[in-house]
């Protein structure tokens, strides 16, 4: 396959994709991310909520110190699988390893391609324009205005439940999703630990630390959770992250 | 009592007319930058199809094989995609239409984006969905989501780069540093915002539980290998269930109080 036609042809071909890509893929993302800060700013500024911007910073900040190693680790942990030019794609689409990766990889298989490839890449690429397409589609027809008429018609007293109880349905589930897809049995025990030490003993003895409580658990477990961590025999290389 | 009465009186009033909060989430504004989100990944898409056809000939790869790529990916997205829309829809009486579009539908995910509403809610004092879920909250939730989302952009944006030029140097780091401290970090956020719902009222125990139930019983029930599609339609169904449970013991006066 992609054997029969390796050498300056095909370096050529895929240098002009990877770099048009590249510069493209760049600039739109920028441009994602202006118009999604662009609704919150207007919000801030011009609707008269009175909101200062120490109330921002601290919220920001709070949402950082959980989350900052997140976003550092999965640009690191999809390149391999996406190459650069899906990056731009995948960063600003989301729900990328339950819908990207699989599109992709079935994608794949299917014209006998493989990753890594040129061949291969371009399938990526060409999955994730699909994937794109149906899940742009899907949301504003399903979500947009289907789900916009629903809210309109449900009766008032169940949206009110809704909207004081879906944060618990939503992280029950998430916890669950997290302990089995992962599969870190000591962090997930240590992460109990420390969350209820935190919440229940910590909160309670200093209240103005109930702001952070979660950057602290976070970053506790993170510590503690490193230092118990399942030393594998080996190098252990047999410990990289697990892709479908 | 008075205050108790007053917010009686205010949410009967409000029930009427769309919550000050929803009124202000879905101004047409927000619409108009939701809608640039989805216009700059259809650009997108149509740039990269184009420099991928034209790169096809020099890789040994037909034209026929770029449209069943396409074609694959877009079916492939069809049953995640439908999975996000049923999440999306629990979550427009919290943030609103054009919010959750372009949050829980495109950049982000719904486990990050609640996990970092209801984080930023907590700065203020404020309860996510609560009595005290007001249009500034709201403002100030969608301002650090956003933030956050932005960051996972600007850190693509940073390291793709250098990832391409650097070969593959980063990915050399230690590999257990890689897996643990990630799964540690994930399961210390959702594990502690999970248990913070849990003195709030009985209703949201019983909510957090049932979702927990049955998001463990879709993802055992998805070892059948008919059943696979339960592994993505898991979380939509979970939290349905766990929103049905909550009406139920709601309405049956377990809800917090005031």
């Amino acid at each position: 396959m992609t054997a029969t036609l390796t050498g300056p042809q095909t370096a050529a071909g895929m240098g002009e994709f990877e770099r048009t890509t590249s510069r493209w893929g760049r600039l739109t993302m920028i441009a994602g991310l202006v118009f999604s800060l662009a609704g919150p700013l207007y919000l801030v500024f011009f609707a008269d909520l009175g909101v200062t911007a120490t109330q921002l910073f601290t919220a920001f900040a709070a949402v950082a110190g959980t989350f900052f190693v997140i976003w550092l680790v999965e640009p690191l942990t999809y390149f391999p699988i996406l190459g650069s030019a899906s990056m731009y794609q995948a960063f600003m689409i989301g729900n990328i390893s339950n819908k990207l990766l699989p599109a992709a990889l079935i994608a794949q298989s299917s014209i006998g391609a493989k990753p890594g490839t040129p061949r291969g890449s371009l399938a990526a690429v060409m999955a994730i324009c699909g994937a794109a397409a149906v899940h742009l589609v899907s949301l504003f027809v399903f979500v947009g205005l289907l789900g916009t008429w629903l809210i309109s018609v449900i009766p008032p007293d169940v949206t009110e439940v809704v909207r004081i109880y879906v944060l618990p349905s939503v992280m029950g589930a998430v916890i669950i999703q997290a302990i089995v897809s992962l599969k870190q049995v000591r962090a997930t025990i240590v992460a109990f630990v420390v969350a209820v030490l935190v919440l229940f003993v910590l909160v309670p003895l200093v209240p103005s630390l109930a702001m952070v409580a979660t950057a602290i658990v976070v970053l506790t477990t993170l510590v503690i959770g490193w230092f118990v961590r399942k030393r594998e025999a080996g190098a252990g290389q047999d410990a990289t992250p697990e892709v479908p | 009592m008075i205050p108790t009465t007053a917010l009686a009186t205010a949410s009967t009033a409000a029930a009427a007319e769309p919550s000050p909060v929803l009124a202000l989430a879905n101004t047409p504004v927000l619409w108009i930058c939701a809608l640039g989100v989805f216009l700059v990944v259809a650009v997108q898409s149509v740039i990269y199809m184009k420099a991928a056809r034209k790169a096809a000939p020099a890789v040994g790869m037909t034209p026929q094989e770029l449209r069943t790529s396409f074609r694959t990916g877009a079916i492939a997205a069809v049953g995640p995609s439908l999975a996000v829309v049923l999440v999306a829809i629990a979550l427009l009486a919290l943030f609103g239409t054009p919010a959750t579009l372009v949050r829980i539908g495109l950049i982000g995910s719904v486990s990050f984006e609640t996990a970092a509403a209801s984080i930023a809610a907590g700065t203020t004092g404020a309860e996510l969905g609560g009595p005290t879920y007001t249009p500034q909250v709201f403002a100030i939730v969608f301002f650090a989501m956003s933030m956050g989302g932005a960051m996972w952009m600007l850190a693509t944006l940073i390291l793709t780069p250098l990832l391409q030029r650097g070969g593959h140097k980063l990915e050399k780091v230690n590999p257990a540093l890689m897996t643990v401290v990630p799964a540690a970090a994930l399961l210390g956020a959702f594990i502690s915002l999970g248990l913070a719902e849990v003195p709030k009222s009985p209703v949201h125990v019983i909510t957090l539980l049932t979702s927990a139930a049955v998001m463990g019983l879709c993802l055992v029930l998805a070892r059948v290998p008919g059943l696979r599609w339960l592994r993505e339609w898991g979380l939509g169904i979970a939290i349905l269930v766990g929103l049905t449970a909550a009406y139920l013991a709601h309405s049956a006066g377990l809800g917090p109080v005031g």
